[in-house]
């Protein structure tokens, strides 16, 4: 029992390469997702919170099976109606550059937009 | 270790529990059950046995407090909401418990006998417990002591009492309310007053309520109330960090006054004392307010009727109760304990004790080392002790009721009259000690769960999160396995603090390695807005729009045709067909180069071989009808002809364009002594052909004299004509107005014009190359009197010379100079050039060359011939004129010019100075005779004949200045016109003269005048030529006479003129050996 604790308690800071949180591989696991569930949706107002909610537990889902060990991943969707008016995303961390990192896309067509964000933080 | 789990696993067991009645309100019910189940099992012993473990747990769980102490504020916060909680439940099962504990009450009266033993061993290791938990509160109770310093004005008994104070305030709450249950289970076995109990009960139940209101009122949200209750946990657990010593002091008063009257009693039978402190707390809340007894004295009475009714009712109930805690005996660690509950209660009670003492016994290693403890108590005092905070319990619920009956009360009454009330509450517990138990269980799993909740499941691993779960469903089916499950949990619970401790020291470690810092700020989205008109269009844009097509202008069409190309290819053809091929194209490439090649040399060679046989068929042609003509003539003719003559053949100039003119020059050839030229000077006379005033030369080939093979023309009168080197190909003429002209016969006769004159086509031929006002620079100023071929190779000696010349031809070296001279003396050299390839379109830089002409003339230098004579000849009235140019063959650098003075120059092209100068005549004196002809001999080339005006004839050698002979008179002072060695004797030359008189000379016969005189008046002889072949000793020889008719005649020397004579070389010979000795 404590042993198996000890065991947990490594002092391994920094994640294997392999299972470093990549962007690259993350934005292309997000873009594929929007783009399946998105493609040919029009906005919706009532659906809109749903499909967020869904997309984010979708992104979390394969993230967590892309074996990023030891990772809290934290997914952000956000899905806006498409009316021409300007929008400003930004996000800021407050991490361990070494480790942490996030990936974003976006999706967009005529009538919504959204952008989905995941952040790894490596929990150490 | 082990203990510790045990009692953590209950507390969590009761975590459990807790979580369920969170969760809903029909948990109340199982509760009930439960407790009634804890009840009867407490009845049959087990809280009996139970007993000497608690205080272990309990102080094992006071030690892990103090090592958390950071975490016992939140878990006191969260305590407090459990108590809440509980309260709720204890309302609900109070009425059934109260009857149990009558019953129990009435079991432990029984016990009484074997109390004094029991009470001790359990004291003892209460005790043992307690003063573990003292030890670690030694510190903190030092303090409490100094605070406490003030009260020493008291009796020293106080002292024992404030000791035992500082303990209370040491211990915490938990473990008070436990002990105080233990005990006041003991006082319940004595039976103790109901009604105080009851009072308690209805006030708890009163608390409940309020409590209940109040938590709906502020749930969870209120903090102040938070805190609040916070503190007012802290004052329970009395920590020596309370804020408030005034309640402190106040509640040690009173505990102290109830303790002295406790002592007043000095109890040796517990039970007893426990009543009377029983009374004594009663008394105490009297004392601490008389309004409260008032109340609890209205409530009581009814109250107490209705719970009786209810124990009644359950008394019934025991039996299944039995039942029930069989089924629990499974997950009894303890097998004694199982097997005491299959017992009866008496039995169990006994059973109980004698366990007990075991445990004393196994406790007992303890116990040295609290007795050395100066502030350990005697065991009575602590029995007392319990007793007390039984009482203090008592005072806090005085207090709470007095604040809450007293409704506006100041705040810090208030959260102490609230403290007080829970307090209150618990002791109201202590008086059924099993649901108390039961209660107190519930409580620290509560403690436990939020504990963990709060704090530790977030450290948890997932393992232990898992394995949680299954834990409290397993309790929650069988709820009395709780104490099993307990151990399980306190394990969890101990394990998750060390992983907690272990992870805070990684934590600690690793956060100096870790760089925490800001991200740069991702832009996740940045859509700018769409401007109105975009919008417009991106929406509207499309609409009502169509796409169409205009042209304007529509029949302006611009139209192009395009036409097939032309196939083009290369197709060549043979005849015959050599190399089986007849035929090619582009295809066969490589072949047809080769072929061609071959085709072109062939070509060459088939040309030069049809040209040649040509030649030899048209010649043999024409010979044949000249034999029959000639025939004919010459025996017509032959009165004519002359002694000397063989035969005779006439060339046929009775061509229209040459009618009517004079011969003024006929030219053979040296090398090909077949052909012959004429040139015929213009007439005055117009004509029917209009080529008058042009200079006509005919090339005749002698064999062939029924027609010219070429006819040259000019536009001036030529005035003296030669045949190239070698082959005849090329003419050149010196011309009257001073320009060296050269025709090419080589030429095409396509590129020439035709002119049609009668039925047949004659080709005119212009001169290829003409220096006229070309080389007006360079060339003459006056009429050219004498053009003559530089002989080529210098060294050659004369030899082999005709054999070279023909290499020559053959290999197109046709590379010689030209000599011209005019009659101001200027000699002229050119030098003859054939061009590699021709250029149709003529040349931008040889001016005077003809378009499609191959040859031209370089100049190459001017020598100045008369100038050195002028001034020896200066007194003379005519201008000295340079009329003949000839070179010695062997050796063309010396040129000798036939003068107007009757003298021979003699230069040379370099500038030496050879002597002789000159050639004179032998008469001293120089006299103005034009040298008309000048003649070397083509077998002794250092004799040349020299032919002047006034009729005399010279023979001269090179190497002297005066003549081996002269011959005067023999022309009757008539100017000779021509001098010509016969070609095939060395001795033998003939003299034409001006009166048509030729004289033909044989040295050999006589040297002093001519073998033959031949006479014409007929028709005067205007030019003649001596021809015949040297390299051949055969009888071709002759000379071609001019008449001025314009007849050609080619007379054959008999044959006493042409056969060779050995003699002819010797008497030359001789004759220069005379000139020597002369």
């Amino acid at each position: 029992m404590e042993g198996s604790h000890t065991a947990g308690n490594t002092y391994l800071i920094r994640p294997n390469y392999q299972h470093k949180f990549k962007p690259a591989v993350v934005k292309e696991c997000i873009r594929d997702i929007l783009k399946e569930q998105l493609s040919g949706v029009d906005y919706d107002p009532e659906e809109v919170p749903l499909t967020s909610r869904n997309l984010a537990d979708r992104i979390k889902d394969k993230l967590k099976k892309m074996g990023f060990d030891r990772y809290k991943l934290v997914v952000q969707v956000v899905i806006g109606e498409q009316r021409g008016e300007g929008v400003k995303m930004a996000a800021r961390c407050f991490w361990d550059a070494d480790t942490d990192n996030c990936a974003q896309d976006i999706f967009m067509n005529d009538s919504l937009f959204c952008v989905a964000a995941a952040f790894g933080s490596y929990y150490y | 270790m082990h203990q510790e789990k045990k009692i953590t696993r209950e507390d969590t067991w009761k975590a459990d529990d807790l979580r369920k009645h969170i969760r809903g309100g029909g948990r109340e019910e199982d509760h009930g059950r439960r407790r009634e189940e804890y009840e009867r099992q407490h009845r049959g012993g087990d809280s009996l046995e139970r007993r000497p473990r608690d205080p272990e747990r309990e102080a094992r769980r006071e030690r892990d407090k103090q090592r958390e102490k950071e975490s016992t504020q939140e878990r006191k916060n969260r305590e407090k909401d459990r108590h809440l909680d509980r309260r709720k439940e204890r309302s609900n099962d109070r009425i059934g418990d109260r009857e149990e504990r009558e019953k129990e009450r009435k079991r432990e009266k029984d016990k009484v006998v074997d109390g004094s033993k029991y009470q001790d061993g359990g004291r003892e290791s209460s005790d043992k417990i307690h003063h573990r938990g003292e030890k670690e509160n030694r510190d903190r109770e030092k303090e409490r002591a100094q605070e406490s310093e003030k009260d020493k004005d008291r009796t020293k008994d106080r002292e024992r009492y404030k000791q035992r104070d500082r303990e209370k305030g040491a211990e915490e709450r938990d473990r008070e309310r436990r002990r105080e249950e233990r005990e006041k289970r003991r006082e319940d076995e004595q039976s103790i007053e109901r009604k105080d109990r009851d009072r308690r009960q209805e006030s708890d139940r009163r608390d409940g309520h309020k409590d209940r209101e109040h938590l709906k009122e502020s749930e969870y949200h209120d903090k102040r109330k938070d805190r609040e209750r916070r503190e007012r946990h802290s004052d329970r657990e009395r920590t020596v960090q309370k804020e408030d010593k005034e309640y402190r002091e106040h509640r040690r008063k009173e505990k102290e006054e109830r303790e002295r009257r406790h002592r007043e009693t000095a109890p040796p039978d517990v039970a007893e004392s426990r009543r009377r402190d029983g009374d004594s707390r009663e008394v105490a809340r009297r004392d601490h307010k008389s309004s409260e007894d008032r109340h609890r004295a209205d409530g009581e009475g009814a109250e107490r009727d209705r719970r009786r009714e209810r124990r009644r009712r359950e008394e019934v109930d025991p039996k299944r109760e039995i039942t029930e805690r069989s089924k629990d005996k499974r997950s009894h660690q303890d097998p004694k304990e199982k097997r005491e509950n299959v017992e009866t209660k008496e039995v169990l009670g006994q059973s109980e004790s004698v366990w007990r003492s075991s445990q004393k016994e196994l406790s007992d290693t303890e116990e040295p080392v609290e007795k050395q403890d100066p502030q350990t108590e005697s065991q009575p005092d602590h029995d007392g002790d319990a007793q007390d905070y039984e009482e203090d319990f008592e005072d806090y619920e005085e207090d709470f009721e007095d604040g809450s009956e007293s409704g506006g009360e100041e705040e810090e009454k208030q959260t102490h009259s609230q403290e007080e009330e829970r307090e209150e509450r618990e002791e109201r517990e202590e008086l059924n000690p099993q649901r108390r138990e039961q209660i107190e269980a519930i409580q620290r799993a509560m403690k436990e769960e939020n504990e963990r909740v709060g704090s530790v499941q977030t450290r948890l691993s997932p393992e232990e999160e898992e394995e949680r779960p299954s834990k409290t469903g397993g309790s929650e089916t069988l709820p009395q396995q709780g104490k099993f499950i307990d151990f399980v949990a306190a394990k969890h619970r101990e394990v998750n603090k060390k992983v907690a401790c272990q992870q805070k020291k990684r934590s600690a470690e690793l956060l100096r390695l870790i760089d925490l810092d800001y991200s740069i700020t991702f832009s996740l989205l940045d859509l700018p807005p769409v401007n109105e008109y975009d919008m417009y269009i991106k929406s509207f844009g499309t609409t009502n729009t169509k796409q169409a097509y205009v042209q304007c202008n529509e029949d302006n069409t611009d139209r192009g045709i395009q036409t097939e190309e032309l196939e083009n290819s290369e197709k060549w053809t043979q005849h015959p067909a050599e190399w089986n091929a007849v035929c090619g194209g582009p295809t066969l490439s490589q072949e047809d180069s080769q072929s061609t090649t071959k085709m072109n040399v062939d070509s060459q060679r088939l040309a030069t071989f049809l040209r040649s046989a040509s030649q030899v068929v048209a010649v043999l042609l024409e010979e044949d009808r000249a034999e029959r003509q000639s025939l004919k003539k010459l025996r017509s003719q032959a009165d004519t002809l002359q002694s000397f003559s063989d035969g005779c053949l006439q060339l046929n100039t009775r061509l229209p364009f040459l009618h009517g003119r004079p011969i003024s020059l006929v030219h053979f050839s040296q090398v090909q002594t077949q052909t012959v030229l004429s040139v015929h000077s213009p007439i005055q006379k117009p004509s029917a052909v209009r080529l008058d005033s042009k200079t006509i030369i005919c090339i005749w080939n002698i064999w062939e004299p029924s027609r010219p093979q070429k006819i040259l023309v000019y536009e001036s009168e030529v005035r003296s004509c030669c045949f190239s080197p070698g082959k005849a190909t090329l003419v050149f003429a010196g011309t009257s107005v001073g320009s060296v002209v050269l025709w090419d016969l080589r030429e095409h006769a396509g590129d020439h014009h035709t002119l049609r004159i009668g039925d047949i086509d004659w080709t005119l031929r212009q001169p290829t190359f003409s220096t006229d006002a070309v080389l007006a620079a360079s060339g003459h100023m006056s009429s050219v009197s004498s053009v003559e071929v530089v002989p080529a190779a210098v060294s050659q000696g004369g030899g082999p010379e005709l054999p070279l010349l023909g290499s020559d031809e053959e290999s197109s070296g046709l590379s010689f100079q030209l000599a011209s001279l005019d009659e101001n003396g200027v000699l002229n050299l050119w030098v003859v050039l054939e061009l590699p390839k021709t250029n149709e379109a003529g040349s931008q830089t040889d001016l005077g060359l003809r378009p499609g002409g191959k040859v031209k003339l370089l100049h190459s230098s001017t020598l100045l011939t008369s100038e050195r004579k002028s001034a020896r000849d200066a007194i003379k009235t005519s201008p000295p004129q340079a009329l003949l140019v000839k070179f010695l063959p062997s050796d063309p650098s010396h040129f000798f010019i036939g003068t107007n003075m009757g003298v021979v120059n003699h230069g040379t092209s370099h500038g030496l100075q050879a002597p002789p100068k000159f050639y004179r005549p032998k008469m001293v004196g120089a006299r103005p005779v034009d040298v008309t002809s000048i003649d070397f001999s083509p077998f002794e080339e250092t004799f040349f004949l020299v032919g002047c005006g006034d009729g005399s004839v010279r023979l001269h050698t090179v190497a002297s200045e005066q003549p081996v002979l002269e011959w005067t008179g023999n022309t009757a002072g008539d100017p000779v016109v021509s001098v010509q060695w016969a070609q095939t004797r060395a001795a033998v030359f003939c003299v034409l003269d001006a009166t048509s008189n030729l004289h033909i000379w044989d040295l050999l016969e006589t040297d002093f005048e001519p073998v033959v005189t031949e006479k014409t008046d007929a028709d005067r002889v205007t030019a003649m030529a001596a021809f015949g072949d040297s390299s051949k000793q055969n009888t071709f020889s002759g000379i071609a006479l001019a008449r001025q008719s314009g007849k050609i005649e080619m007379q054959y020397f008999s044959k006493r003129f042409t056969v060779p004579d050995s003699a002819d070389l010797g008497k030359l010979q001789s004759l220069k050996e005379e000139v020597f000795l002369d």
